[in-house]
């Protein structure tokens, strides 16, 4: 007990040396910064975490607040899509298509039956090349939306991410009337497109056409052009063009950057041949309108302007369709023949492509997928040294990344 | 341009490593086995030139490859001795592509790596070395990528056996 | 779609780690100590609609299922009106994980890492196909977990791939059901 009460005996303090540089204050104190040693902070941003739009794990080296180095970990996702399209039948192997990139799953969809086509050579007919270029086009306005709704929620804006969900409730409920699927759709298919557009159906894409434009103009002033999301998205994790080719990037990561490439006007695909001749789209480029070319900002405002593009295609679309059927003359059981080819769509997150061989038979030899989010991925190494803590965050969201589609 | 411009420029330029090209052709009337071969071209390197080819390319201003698109393996078949290393190379400036492939024994499965062209390759060759057990020379981080770092065999080999658990919990 | 539920049973005996320090001392005064009785059932009714009035889930979405659950949150299917809306990033502040997406080994031990960070009462929800029971990865995916509950326990499965959000709510008020039939203060009718 008595030695409870003892006063303890306090630590004797050093004896620092006054340097030449400490500075007299007017009281006559001599005032200098003490050298003191840290050490680095090893946070793991893990595989649950709010802002790590799904199941990535990202190892942060931090010196105080500043991120020294960031190590990405993927992985935690992998439902090895690879070994199961080796597994299974063409036309079964669809539904895992719609899986990986989940917030554009027709786009997946179309890579794959467009690399499957390129093998068997069938002839798509007209009015499913139309259906189907609408559809995807739609769904790049959802991944979009969901893509800028979930970056404010990023930053801290919650309010942007229930008027995007709005809209994606809307579209959503027109994919359920085609096809039954609110998020996994399995719509476009070998040779076609699964079946016809209900009645109504075009009139109704229509208005949401007409009532999306005024919305977008609503995104654009609470969200694009606001103070603090301005503040906190311009001038951080700058991509220059030359590193964006170099790691691969492609989709909005590429043309955020101000490279003009699309695969959609230059390795042109389906419809987009016949689109592009006509001026209906403009292909958005970052042009480092509110701080650095290539900057978060950039990317986010390129995705923006792509929803308004896309809402374009749409109307062209709804003014060439005719009738006419919707799948082309392949089998029950599809069989390609031997060979292999790759093609590669633009999907909302870049480059999705598909290197499919065939031996012949109802099963394929190798189906490989090139998740435009993996190589996506890759830059974070680059871009997180040097900046903030918080401002990691915003750079880890202007990615778009889809764990899905980085881990397949 | 198409691939036969491609493959002239290709033979103008001495690429380092191009051994032949194999373009779809329809089925031979006189073999029954022979079904022909479908789909698109390509170009067949041999593998311990891939990096100087890549870059060969990258500098050619008529072919301006300067984008790697993807880079895997493949392997054909469980008796087959060679793996397939899939290259995908698109060029920005000029839009077209090209499919590239090279042999890798099995038994001997080294390549060297491709990261100094392009830096798109690191994440690639991470994957196809745990995917197939092809080792990428001078990569300077091999560790898997998406697999568990303990995981056993490599996956997308087709004589990979599923495993029947993995620490305590059942695969059945 | 069908929901199952797993065999009612009250928590104490679900969980069986203890709890620590001063909980443990005042939840066993009250555990179990009184034969079922009008003030018993009031004061179990009371704790109950508390409880599942205000579940907080954790944000645990790990793959399409996310989306949907996140459509859950947003406006038009407000999971907030039924109390349930404050999605916690952190575990050690939430009583509810909903495991919404394809759980594979090297996710595994984080689930089961996390699931041990929640404080008591907790409640899992495994949310689509492939957190029940491997969903279309079943057969060939040889990193995927078939079904959360091989970890971890599972009181409400949801089946869909994915399910409608209508369907997420549904299990959210089948498992309010199951709290609402637990009895915290009462003794079970079945001993041990």
């Amino acid at each position: 007990m008595s030695e409870m009460n003892a006063p303890t005996e306090l630590p004797k303090p050093k004896t620092v040396e006054i340097p030449e540089t400490a500075r007299t204050l007017p009281s006559g104190e001599r005032e200098f910064m003490l050298d003191v040693s840290t050490s680095d902070l090893e946070i793991n941003m893990g595989p649950q975490h709010p802002a790590t739009h799904g199941v990535m794990r990202i190892l942060i080296r931090t010196d105080g607040e500043v991120v020294t180095g960031g190590q990405v970990h993927l992985g935690y996702l992998h439902r090895c899509a690879e070994k199961i399209g080796e597994n299974v039948e063409w036309l079964q192997y669809l539904p895992y298509t719609d899986r990986y990139d989940y917030l554009s799953a027709m786009n997946n969809n179309l890579g794959y039956s467009l690399a499957v086509e390129a093998v068997m050579g069938v002839e798509i007919p007209r009015r499913a090349t139309i259906l189907r270029t609408l559809c995807a086009e739609l769904n790049r306005i959802g991944s979009h939306l969901v893509a800028f709704g979930t970056y404010g929620l990023d930053i801290g804006a919650f309010t942007p991410f229930f008027y995007c969900f709005r809209e994606r409730e809307w579209m959503m409920a027109l994919f359920e009337k085609i096809c039954g699927a609110r998020l996994t759709y399995s719509y476009i298919r070998i040779g076609g497109v699964f079946n016809d557009a209900p009645v109504g159906w075009l009139k109704e894409v229509e208005r949401f056409c007409d009532v999306f434009e005024e919305k977008w103009q609503e995104y654009y002033d609470l969200l694009a052009v606001n103070h603090i999301f301005v503040k906190r998205t311009a001038d951080i994790g700058v991509i220059s063009p030359e590193m964006a080719v170099d790691y691969g990037l492609t989709g909005p990561m590429l043309r955020g950057s101000g490279v003009d490439f699309d695969l959609r006007r230059d390795v042109p695909y389906m419809a987009y041949d016949e689109i592009c001749k006509a001026g209906v789209f403009d292909i958005p480029l970052g042009t480092g309108e509110k701080g650095t070319v290539g900057d978060c900002w950039d990317r986010v405002y390129v995705r923006l302007q792509e929803m308004m593009e896309s809402i374009k295609i749409i109307r062209w679309c709804l003014g060439v369709i005719e009738d006419g059927p919707v799948i082309g003359d392949i089998p029950k059981v599809i069989k390609v023949p031997p060979g292999e080819a790759y093609v590669g769509i633009e999907n909302p997150r870049g480059e999705l492509g598909h290197y499919i061989l065939s031996d012949g038979g109802k099963v394929a030899r190798r189906c490989r997928v090139r998740g435009p989010s993996f190589c996506n991925v890759a830059v974070l190494e680059q871009l997180l040294p040097g900046t903030f803590l918080a401002d990691s965050v915003a750079i880890i969201g202007s990615t778009d990344v889809v764990i899905g589609e980085t881990d397949r | 341009m198409d691939f036969n411009s491609i493959h002239q420029r290709l033979l103008a330029i001495n690429a380092p490593g191009v051994l032949s090209a194999d373009t779809p052709r329809a089925a031979d009337p006189e073999d029954k086995a022979d079904k022909g071969r479908a789909g698109e071209a390509f170009v067949l390197i041999d593998r311990s030139e891939a990096l100087n080819f890549l870059l060969a390319v990258r500098d050619d201003a008529e072919l301006a490859f300067d984008m790697l698109v993807d880079l895997t393996g493949t392997d054909p078949d469980a008796e087959d001795e060679d793996l397939w290393l899939n290259l995908h190379l698109l060029s920005l400036a000029h839009g077209h592509r090209l499919a590239v492939k090279a042999m890798v024994p099995k038994a001997n499965a080294v390549v060297p790596s491709m990261v100094a062209a392009h830096m798109a390759a690191h994440y690639h060759e991470r994957e196809c070395s745990e995917m197939f057990g092809i080792h990428f020379e001078g990569n300077p981080d091999l560790r898997n990528i998406l697999l568990p770092d303990d995981w056993i065999g490599f996956p997308l080999r087709k004589d990979y056996e599923f495993p029947k658990e993995y620490h305590g919990v059942s695969c059945e | 779609m069908m929901i199952r539920t797993k065999e009612l049973t009250p928590i104490t005996q679900r969980h069986p780690r203890p709890l620590n320090g001063s909980a443990r001392q005042t939840m066993s005064l009250l555990q179990n100590s009184f034969e079922e009785n009008v003030l018993t059932t009031k004061v179990d009714w009371l704790l109950n609609w508390a409880r599942l009035s205000s579940i907080w889930p954790m944000t645990f979405g790990l793959a399409c299922c996310a989306i949907e659950m996140m459509a859950v949150g947003a406006a038009h299917h407000d999971i907030d009106r039924f109390g349930a809306g404050a999605f916690r990033a952190t575990p050690r502040q939430a009583d509810l994980m909903i495991v919404a997406g394809t759980v594979n080994f090297k996710m595994g031990e984080r689930v089961k890492r996390l699931y041990d960070q929640m404080p008591s009462p907790k409640y899992v929800i495994a949310m689509g196909a492939c957190a029940t029971g491997g969903g279309p990865y079943y057969k060939y995916g040889y990193t995927v977990m078939k079904g959360v509950d091989r970890i971890i326990p599972v009181d409400v499965y949801i089946a869909g791939c994915p399910p409608r959000p209508e369907a997420l709510l549904e299990g959210l008020m089948k498992l309010q059901d199951k709290i609402r039939n637990t009895s915290v203060i009462r003794k079970p009718a079945r001993t041990a």
